[in-house]
């Protein structure tokens, strides 16, 4: 609800008492009543905290110049510099985008699959990771338990990404352990090739990798959720599915933006995945950026990622349209 | 405690409060009710009767079980043991959607996510209402409680006292029979808490449906209540009218919580035709035996509404029922005055008019004599 709570009175409050006071409604009203929450908290925030909300402020925004506005400037410039068989010179061409907007360049292709992949596996994560969320949260009683086991979910990432990617490769290859099983126990006469180096198999690979950056937010989002809310929607008759459905679901939406902003970019954004679960069959355009880089073609490859961020940028904006988080749920 | 008495069968107060109901089981019904937490007695055994109408408040310092009987009437609660009644059928095992009560949520509950229409149109669209109509009546209800401009805002953006009216209008559009209130002023400012209490009465009488308030705080309830059922370690200690409950609390717990009452211990010294005479802690006092009877050495504990004491100043006490005390302080509250006494090692406390408010401070670390009436020495239940 709103933030600060107004102070509770306490059992002995005879000294402030005043027996039969008689205020008119006019002046309760403009002593207290119908001032907004939000109008009070901004009164509260005098000019003189201006300097500790900079203070504030000062890491991240370090950290974002530092780390996210210089390199992508960087990566503009580069991107409009003149490739050279061992890097480049700094004469000023548009041909970088060209070439990427050519009718003869896989470019735009390859992007549309890796978003259309990208989408696929940020729907699965989440068809996947609420339930477990729902779970975590709400169906395990205790609050240490739902810990724990939230913590026992997360051991995946002790490890490094480049070793659970890797350790698809022996579990899904042609002779790889799920083949098999499925051949030994006759479900198939021959060891399926889509596990390793399709589409799906990044796919599945990526599920994996990314899922519990669904359940991590809407976890803690489910978590922190007001269960009078939903007993107050009980009380009102709402059977549990509605409850779910007009309660629990939209208060949880900006878990699940978040949980699908992260997903979503990073699927976009993979290069480890397609190159090694894709086997060199599947294209990504972070593979494309790396075989470029590898080729020392900078410019190419500065190009290439220019356009990469400016697409996710859309598909993040898309996302959040969609979840009208402006709206704080 | 005395109020072991009402395990087995219910107190005098008990029986009171289903005298003053209407014949017939109309109303709200609790028959032994238990509900027990992993290891402690929420509720111990509680029997009452809620008329239907009549606006009952369950008033006691937290963890007294007064939001634990509210939540099992509302549904969210199991009861371990008992029976919950309402015009003679039994609520228990039915969900809370099912039920004919609503209740209005400690902090209100709103859902943040809708807008005030949606919050009160919430209940008839889960009844299946259709679309249009459910507006309509919503939008009634939402005029009724004076939000109408404020309809397509959300509780955000309105103040603590438009969320109450919309946490209001929420339930009442459900057509409850009976409506509980959790706190319902908890979050409130004083000067709006005192402007809603007499709404929402108004409001009581209008519906003349049960309302069941639960509060801790004293004001509040004899302001509203016409019944005021006290409790304390889950076990009904009194009911009764605001007016019995102050000027005549039942036990030491009710008449140390309702406040303002001095409690004096001691033991029968003499019994006459009419009176007794105890030999108490700050001196004599005497009291009407009434229905009682009581023999020399009787232990008994007394209580003396501060307001019933009379102060002069003197140095000697001429009878019972006047003590020497020395004034301690004196506190000034507006329309009253309190004046603070130590006889003794015990405490004593007077409430006068705010006229004798300079008479009395000149009267600090000066000995005053303290008296009052017989008839207004309430004997207590331990």
């Amino acid at each position: 609800m709103t933030g600060e709570e107004p102070p509770r009175e306490t059992l002995s409050s005879e000294r402030e008492l005043p027996g039969g006071i008689a205020v008119s409604d006019a002046t309760a009203a403009e002593i207290y009543g119908e001032e907004v929450p939000a109008a009070r908290a901004a009164k509260t925030a005098p000019g003189a905290s201006k300097l500790v909300t900079f203070l504030w402020a000062l890491p991240g925004t370090v950290w974002l110049i530092l780390f996210l506005v210089a390199p992508v400037i960087v990566v503009l410039v580069v991107s409009f510099f003149t490739g050279t068989i061992t890097g480049f010179s700094k004469t000023w061409t548009t041909d970088n985008y060209t070439t990427i907007f050519s009718s003869t360049s896989q470019y735009l292709d390859t992007l549309g699959k890796v978003a259309r992949n990208a989408a696929i596996v940020t729907v699965v994560c989440l068809l996947i990771g609420y339930p477990v969320a729902y779970f975590l949260a709400v169906k395990v009683k205790k609050v240490q338990y739902s810990f724990a086991l939230f913590i026992i979910a997360l051991a995946p990432f002790f490890t490094s990404t480049l070793i659970r990617v890797e350790s698809w490769i022996p579990t899904m290859g042609e002779h790889g352990a799920v083949n098999e099983i499925l051949t030994k126990i006759g479900l198939i006469n021959h060891p399926l090739s889509i596990l390793l180096f399709s589409d799906f198999a990044v796919s599945v690979a990526l599920v994996q990798l990314l899922v519990l950056f669904m359940v991590t937010p809407i976890f803690f989002q489910l978590a922190a959720l007001d269960q009078s809310a939903i007993e107050a929607a009980r009380d009102l008759g709402a059977s549990g599915w509605k409850v779910f459905l007009h309660v629990t679901l939209p208060l949880t939406r900006a878990g699940i933006m978040i949980g699908s902003v992260f997903v979503f970019v990073l699927a976009m954004g993979d290069f480890g995945t397609y190159r090694l679960i894709g086997g060199g069959k599947v294209g990504s355009i972070g593979v494309n950026i790396s075989n470029l880089v590898s080729l020392l073609q900078y410019p190419q490859a500065a190009a290439q990622a220019a356009v990469l961020v400016v697409a996710m940028v859309i598909g993040v904006v898309l996302l959040l349209r969609f979840a009208k988080l402006e709206q704080g749920f | 405690m005395a109020t072991q008495e009402q395990v087995g069968e219910p107190g005098p107060e008990v029986g009171e409060a289903r005298a003053n109901g209407t014949s017939g089981p109309a109303g709200l019904e609790l028959r032994r009710l238990t509900k027990q937490f992993a290891d402690v007695v929420a509720v111990d055994d509680v029997s009452l009767n809620i008329d239907s109408g009549s606006y009952v408040v369950l008033l006691g310092p937290s963890g007294c079980g007064k939001t634990t009987i509210l939540r099992m009437v509302g549904g969210h609660e199991h009861p371990t043991s008992g029976d919950i009644l309402l015009d003679g059928e039994s609520l228990v095992g039915i969900p809370p959607a099912k039920r004919p009560t609503t209740t209005v949520f400690q902090h209100f509950a709103l859902f943040p996510h809708k807008t005030v229409l949606g919050n009160v149109d919430f209940g008839l669209r889960m009844q299946g209402m259709s679309k249009q109509e459910r507006e309509k009546r919503a939008m009634d209800m939402v005029d009724l409680v004076g939000l109408s401009e404020m309809r397509f805002r959300r509780p955000s953006e309105l103040s603590g006292g438009q969320q109450q009216r919309v946490a209001l209008a929420r339930v009442l559009v459900t057509n409850p029979k009976v409506l509980l209130l959790d706190e319902p002023f908890g979050d409130l400012d004083r000067l709006l808490q005192l402007r809603m209490r007499v709404e929402l009465r108004e409001l009581q009488r209008e519906l003349g449906i049960a309302f069941v308030h639960v509060t801790h705080n004293q004001e509040e309830a004899l302001s509203m209540a016409d019944r005021i059922v006290v409790m304390e370690g889950g076990q009904i200690q009194q009911v009764g009218s605001p007016a019995e409950i102050s000027q005549r609390p039942a036990n030491v717990f009710v008449a140390a919580f309702m406040g303002d009452n001095n409690i004096l211990r001691g033991s029968v010294a003499e019994v006459n035709r009419d009176q007794a005479v105890v030999d108490a802690n700050v001196g004599h006092l005497a009291i009407p035996t009434g229905e009682h009877s009581h023999s020399v050495g009787d232990k008994l504990t007394v209580a003396v509404r501060a307001n019933c004491v009379n102060l002069a100043a003197g140095e000697q006490a001429a009878r019972p029922n006047e003590v020497v005390a020395t004034v301690a302080a004196t506190e000034y509250l507006g329309d009253t005055i309190k004046v603070h006494m130590r006889a003794g090692e015990h405490n004593l406390l007077a409430k006068l008019p705010e006229q004798r408010y300079t008479e009395m401070s000149k009267l600090v670390g000066k000995p005053v004599v303290a008296s009052w009436d017989a008839m207004n020495v309430q004997l207590l239940r331990d």
